[in-house]
């Protein structure tokens, strides 16, 4: 039963609500206390104070708290809603849904429970959930439109297209005054209501819709694409070809705008005059057009390349354009072109040798040329290092100053395999340019690549905020630099140090979790701002969210670590174990070299916090003031050393594993790594799942052989172990792969 | 000469009035953060007004009538599925519970099918 009391306790009571959301913590305990002094037994208060105690960080006493609230006042929705709302906090999201459902079953017309229920369920993906939720939102205030749009996205999201659009209908039939042209919401309404007719497949409709209602859209852009694109579709190709005419009069650097064009008008894919001129009406009209230049050179040939070419070219290098070469290295797959293209460049160095129409100006002109060519030999379809190195000297010899020139003077000594040089290079390139992110961003991979992890965080450290209390590297962390953290992972690996990189490649793991909870906020944050094509997108993305290449590198890393972890356990509990080490005394001195740098860092860090504490008085005084809030978690673990005493390794791995075959099922390495972790584990069903997938693409790769014949000789020593419809199983389906 | 590809009228680095140039002026400080944060407020209905604008009150009851009591139930196979055969499911393919059980469902209850599916490439 809800407890009652006193008028002055209740009142106490709102006071401490209104302090927590107002993050006034220390005041909202206090008030709580007060009214347990009191009432030692009022539920809701004790539920109260647990909130206040998590979001202060003590996650444990708040949900001893929160428990012994609800053991006194079972009947009590607050308690039931508090609880709900420290899972969600925790992240233990399916828990958190059941204690919302029973909050919301005790107080069935709460707004609020049923508002953090919905977005709890679309989080999850639990779509028909979240339709209910949307249903009962939308009769308790069907006067609101986002509520109805809401209900429209759960059927969407859930794949009932026609339902979704039907909502959107029924409410557009219940308005009765004409919306406002500047009302936003009503124009994106009216195109999320178009994107979804278009998803049906239906594009007489959606352009038919799209031409009466969404005429005043406010996103014209996106109104002129559509219906460019519905008449396309359609084949009503001249009224297709008008619409991209106009889109590329707004926009003439968009290649699919060119390419729809074309299409629509009909031209031939050999016809080359045909299509040339298409592009050159839009060169002419935009003198200063880049993509009406290059995109011709992806289909011409011949003489007709040649020429092309050879007017880009004298254009990029006269101007000095520095990603000249990365614009053009696409076109290398075409031998022709790939020959071609150094000899115009050589021809540009003939005419301009010695011309000072540049004005002084080396990066234009000759020295452009020579870095081109520069490029071209250190290029992976085209390397001569040796060309490449004469290339680079000359052109630094014209200008010894120029970053570019230095940099890819780097890059050619990493082709070369000479890693230790390269860095050095790479940093010379960086002390050009101080200023400079991007080189400086480069001359601390190179470091990381040289296994200088201490150097390359001191280079980073010159564009981190120096006032981060933990020094740059958790600024890295904290912006989520991912390219850093893998290679400062992959770094520490080679040097043999398994904590640290187990440390970089779990941070980046956990990045990825906030980039999956960050969509949090935005289930109603969109709704609010009505901008629902752009949340659907998200949405979309968010599912696909761990197939990013990042998260594959990261993860396929650890997966590795953990699998060497588990073929050579280590003896010594601290993680100093190499993993390519190659004899005793490499090994040895690998030990000693990562025993050094991590008292280094420690020492490092010691100053670091030292010099946080120094700081501190002022900081924390203002703190203070603010009820001292914001207190940052503290990293019980920095150097990884728990997770490299760990004792299962490869159920560690699985962690990893999981996601990179779901979400990047056609990588082959993910599943080689896949079924080197099933079959150390006896998993064999799983094992072959990942052979099988293994084999489909790419059946000649020397390890699926190989995984084929270790797979049977595994089953042959477990075969009469195995469960006799596994067995069965097992035994159909590994007769179909070869060599097993 | 370069540069005489280049009309008059354009000068490099120049704006062209998009709706990408209005750049958000970037917090500075812990003062500025407050302000954006109330002026993003501003503008932002919660959802507790009772907005009524322009809305007919009868159509929308009606409409509301017209949607019913929610979603038709989507038509779920009732298959009996033998407690032992999840437990294997769950067990030889490492599947949760509930995945097990919807896998098993889709096969008819043949825990031999199932697997097999299961071990084919679904890409």
């Amino acid at each position: 039963m809800p407890q009652t009391l006193s008028t002055r306790e209740a009142n106490l009571f709102r006071t401490v609500i209104r302090h927590y959301e107002d993050k006034q913590y220390k005041r909202g305990l206090k008030a709580a206390e007060q009214i347990l002094k009191k009432n030692p037994k009022h539920g809701d208060t004790m539920s109260m104070k647990a909130l206040i105690l998590n979001a202060q960080g003590k996650t444990e006493e708040a949900f001893g708290l929160a428990k012994d609230a609800l053991t006194i006042d079972m009947k009590s929705y607050i308690c039931w809603h508090v609880y709900g709302i420290l899972y969600r906090t925790n992240k233990n999201f399916d828990e958190a849904i059941k204690a919302y459902k029973f909050a919301l079953k005790l107080e069935p017309d709460s707004h609020q429970i049923q508002r953090d229920l919905a977005v709890l369920q679309v989080q999850m993906r639990d779509y028909p959930g979240y339709i209910q939720s949307r249903l009962v939102m939308l009769k308790a205030r069907p006067q609101l439109r986002q509520n109805w749009t809401a209900l429209a996205i759960a059927y969407h999201l859930d794949g009932n297209l026609q339902q979704a659009e039907n909502i959107l209908s029924t409410y557009e039939k219940s308005v009765t005054a004409a919306p406002l042209r500047t009302d936003f919401e009503n124009s994106e309404a009216l195109l999320y209501k178009n994107s979804i007719i278009a998803e049906m497949g239906d594009f007489e409709r959606a352009l038919e819709h799209l031409e009466a209602e969404c005429k005043a859209c406010l996103d014209r852009l996106a109104v002129m694409e559509l219906r460019a694109r519905y008449l396309a579709e359609l084949g009503r190709k001249e009224d297709a070809a008008k619409a991209y005419r106009a889109l590329l009069d707004r926009n003439s650097e968009h290649p699919d705008y060119y390419k729809a064009l074309v299409d629509a008008l009909g031209i031939a894919a050999d016809d080359e005059t045909a299509l040339k001129a298409v592009y050159d009406e839009y060169a002419a009209k935009n003198p200063r057009c880049d993509a009406a230049k290059r995109l011709p050179l992806d289909f011409l040939s011949g003489d007709g390349f040649r020429a092309a070419a050879k007017a880009y070219l004298t254009l990029m290098f006269d101007k000095g354009v520095p990603s000249t070469f990365a614009n053009l290295k696409h076109l290398y797959s075409d031998n022709f072109k790939k020959e071609t293209l150094p000899i115009l460049a050589e021809e540009y160095l003939e005419e301009h040798r010695g011309n000072s129409s540049t004005n002084g100006d080396s990066s234009k002109g000759e020295g452009a040329a020579l870095y081109f060519l520069g490029q071209h030999y250190n290029y992976f379809m085209s390397r001569d290092l040796s060309k490449a190195t004469e290339y680079v000297e000359k052109a630094i010899e014209l200008d010894p100053k120029n970053v570019d020139f230095h940099m890819t003077k780097a890059r050619i000594f990493k082709h070369q395999g000479e890693i230790a040089k390269a860095a050095e290079a790479m940093d010379r390139a960086r002390s050009l340019d101080t200023r400079d992110r991007y080189i400086n961003s480069k001359a601390a991979k190179y470091q990381l690549r040289n296994d200088e992890n201490e150097k390359a965080l001191a280079t980073m450290g010159l564009f981190t905020r120096a006032e981060t209390v933990g020094g740059p590297l958790v600024d890295l962390t904290d912006m989520q630099c991912i390219w850093f953290l893998t290679e400062d992972g992959e770094a520490w690996q080679r040097r043999g140090d398994i904590g640290l990189a187990l440390k970089r490649y779990h941070t980046i793991f956990n990045i990825f979790d906030i980039w999956q909870e960050d969509q949090f906020d935005f289930h109603s944050f969109s709704l609010r701002k009505g901008q629902i094509r752009a949340y659907i997108d998200l949405v979309r993305w968010e599912d696909q969210l761990r197939g990013h290449p990042f998260y594959f590198r990261a993860a396929l890393d650890a997966v590795s670590l953990y699998l060497s972890m588990h073929d050579k356990p280590q003896n010594g509990a601290n993680g100093v174990e190499g993993s390519h080490t190659n004899g005793d005394d490499a090994a040895a001195e690998k030990k000693k070299a990562a025993k050094k740098a991590r008292k280094e860092a420690q020492k490092a860090e010691r100053e670091a916090a030292e010099k946080a504490a120094k700081q501190d008085p002022n900081k924390g005084g203002a703190q203070k003031s603010k009820d001292g809030e914001e207190v940052k978690k503290k990293d019980e673990d920095p150097n990884g050393v728990k997770l490299a005493a760990t004792t299962d390794p490869l159920g560690d791995a699985m962690k990893f594993l999981l996601h990179l075959l779901q979400f990047s099922p056609k990588n082959i390495e993910g599943q080689i790594a896949g079924f080197e972790v099933y079959i150390r584990r006896n998993k064999y069903l799983p094992a072959l799942r990942c052979l099988k997938a293994s084999l489909a693409l790419d059946k000649d790769h020397p390890k699926v052989s190989e995984q084929a014949t270790r797979l049977r000789k595994a089953l042959e020593g477990a075969v009469d172990s195995l469960a006799p419809k596994t067995k069965e199983v097992i035994e159909s389906e590994l007769a179909t792969v070869p060599g097993a | 000469m370069a540069e005489d590809r280049q009309p008059a009228d354009i000068v490099e680095g120049a704006t062209s009035g998009d709706v990408e140039d209005e750049v958000q002026p970037t917090a500075k400080s812990a003062e500025d953060r407050k302000a954006a944060a109330a002026l993003s407020k501003l503008d932002a209905r919660g959802d507790d007004e009772g907005a009524s604008r322009e809305v007919d009150q009868e159509a929308v009851k009606n409409a509301m009538s017209s949607l019913g009591g929610g979603a038709a139930k989507k038509d779920v196979k009732t298959v009996k599925v033998d407690a032992a055969d999840v437990k294997l499911l769950v067990d030889e393919l490492e599947l949760s519970k509930p995945k097990a059980t919807d896998l098993l469902k889709a096969h008819d209850g043949d825990a031999v099918k199932a697997m097999k599916a299961y071990l084919q490439p679904n890409f």
